[in-house]
């Protein structure tokens, strides 16, 4: 009986693992969910959501930003006196705004004008990355009886080495 | 039914569907696919269009897969699969998609990615270039933006005032707007306004926010841009009362407004504070 029991609960075990969606999808549950990652990740940013985390315009709300984008604007301001390069092209900042309003999970995607990979200079993608690590006026999703997290991205326009646009 | 006239009523279903996306992008009719006897297409269709999860969730991005792997010319799937990539910041993602789309249908598609490059990347370039091949598959009427707020040849114009060219902005803008049949939309007098106020024709542009305020009276833009032709005329309780009416109707929640983007030539707080503290010393 132990033997049948113990076969049982392997079978369970065996097919437990064969029906884990995460091992056949090529998607994550959520189209740009940024899992916890110890290599690169700030282990001290905690979210307070256990289940999907919302993207900002799901609140109807838009961007929210103590000062709005001019705010924004404002804080980047330093990267539209660059010196010029070659290079052109989009640099986007994904992110978590967590319930306390504080930032962590930082990811990175940089594009030419023709929506290709590229890679821009090391220093450029750091100086923006440390200015966005910098913003502390972002207004906390949900309501205040029920702050939640949410996903946030800056995408940083660059003509000839110079901040041209902060969308969304 | 011969084949001649199935073709002949795929035809008209096509066409009643292209001039039905144009103005506003809605589900394909799959019967087109089952008309033709096209069965793997159809089911794909149905499948595409039928809910399941979440946009943006592993069940439906593994749908549309599994509609395009059953009917690998099914634009819609492929549309609707680049949607969350848009929304969330992967425009790597979102490229090569609606690429496809519109590569397979290029007249349902190119008018919306065209509106996506200058509303989420301010590409203005790309997309005029969208534009401009929509204008030669419809030269009379290329549509509307995703959202409902401009007629695309509007949006042209912006993007052509973006990227320094305000006074052919100014000319598309006005041959829409005085084009037959055409119903101004409720943005298009404030950014003939804005371009008139920028490239120094002030009778003209306070013209354009007058009509932009009968028209729709509910944005304080066009008060604060008038508050600010108001300062440049020296006429100070007109400046000041321009500001404070553009304020109020801001507090309102009466002012330009997208859930995903910034729209162009929106005026926040700060503007406006900016301007009535300048007033008050004036």
């Amino acid at each position: 009986m132990r033997k049948i029991c113990w076969i049982f609960q392997l079978l369970v075990v065996f097919s437990s693992c064969q029906n884990t969606p995460n091992q056949k999808s090529a998607y994550p549950d959520h189209v740009g969910d940024i899992a916890f990652d110890e290599k690169i990740d700030d282990p001290s940013f905690k979210v307070c959501t256990t289940g999907r985390i919302p993207q900002y315009y799901e609140f109807g709300k838009s961007l929210q930003y103590k000062g709005e984008k001019p705010a924004i604007d404002k804080h980047f301001e330093i990267l539209k006196q660059n010196e010029s390069t070659a290079e052109s092209g989009y640099i986007t900042i994904r992110f978590i705004v967590n319930c306390e309003g504080k930032t962590g999970r930082y990811r990175i995607e940089e594009m030419n004008n023709d929506y290709q990979p590229m890679s821009f200079d090391k220093k450029l993608v750091e100086k923006i990355l440390t200015l966005t690590k910098e913003l502390s006026g972002w207004i906390v999703g949900g309501n205040p009886e029920q702050p939640v997290d949410y996903y946030q991205y800056l995408t940083f326009k660059i003509e000839g080495g110079k901040l041209i646009e902060i969308m969304p | 039914m011969t084949k001649n006239m199935l073709s002949a009523s795929r035809l008209v279903f096509v066409f009643l569907l292209t001039s039905l996306a144009l103005v506003a992008y809605a589900e394909p009719n799959c019967n087109i696919y089952k008309m033709e006897n096209n069965m793997p297409c159809y089911e794909a269709c149905v499948l595409a269009t039928t809910g399941g999860g979440a946009q943006g969730s592993r069940a439906s991005q593994e749908k549309f897969d599994k509609a395009i792997e059953q009917c690998p010319t099914l634009d819609y799937a492929y549309m609707e699969k680049s949607v969350p990539y848009l929304k969330r910041g992967d425009f790597i993602n979102w490229k090569k998609l609606i690429d496809k789309a519109v590569e397979l249908n290029p007249t349902l598609h190119l008018g919306y990615r065209g509106w996506c490059r200058y509303q989420f990347l301010r590409d203005y370039r790309g997309a005029i270039k969208d534009f401009e091949r929509l204008d030669t598959l419809f030269p009379h009427d290329i549509g509307y933006s995703q959202n409902g707020d401009y007629q695309l040849t509007i949006v042209k114009a912006l993007c052509y005032s973006a990227i320094g060219e305000k006074d052919k902005a100014i000319e598309i803008l006005e041959t829409q707007l005085a084009k037959k049949g055409y119903s101004p939309m409720v943005y298009d007098y404030l950014h003939l306004g804005v371009l008139k106020m920028e490239t120094g024709n002030i009778d003209g542009s306070i013209e354009s926010f007058t009509k932009s305020i009968a028209l729709n009276d509910y944005l304080a833009e066009p008060y604060y841009y008038l508050g600010l032709i108001y300062k440049s005329k020296n006429l100070k309780a007109e400046y000041k009362s321009s500001m404070e009416k553009a304020k109020a109707y801001y507090l309102k929640g009466y002012k330009r407004f997208d859930p995903y983007t910034q729209p162009m030539h929106k005026v926040y707080l700060s503007d406006i504070d900016r301007e009535l503290s300048t007033a008050q010393t004036f």
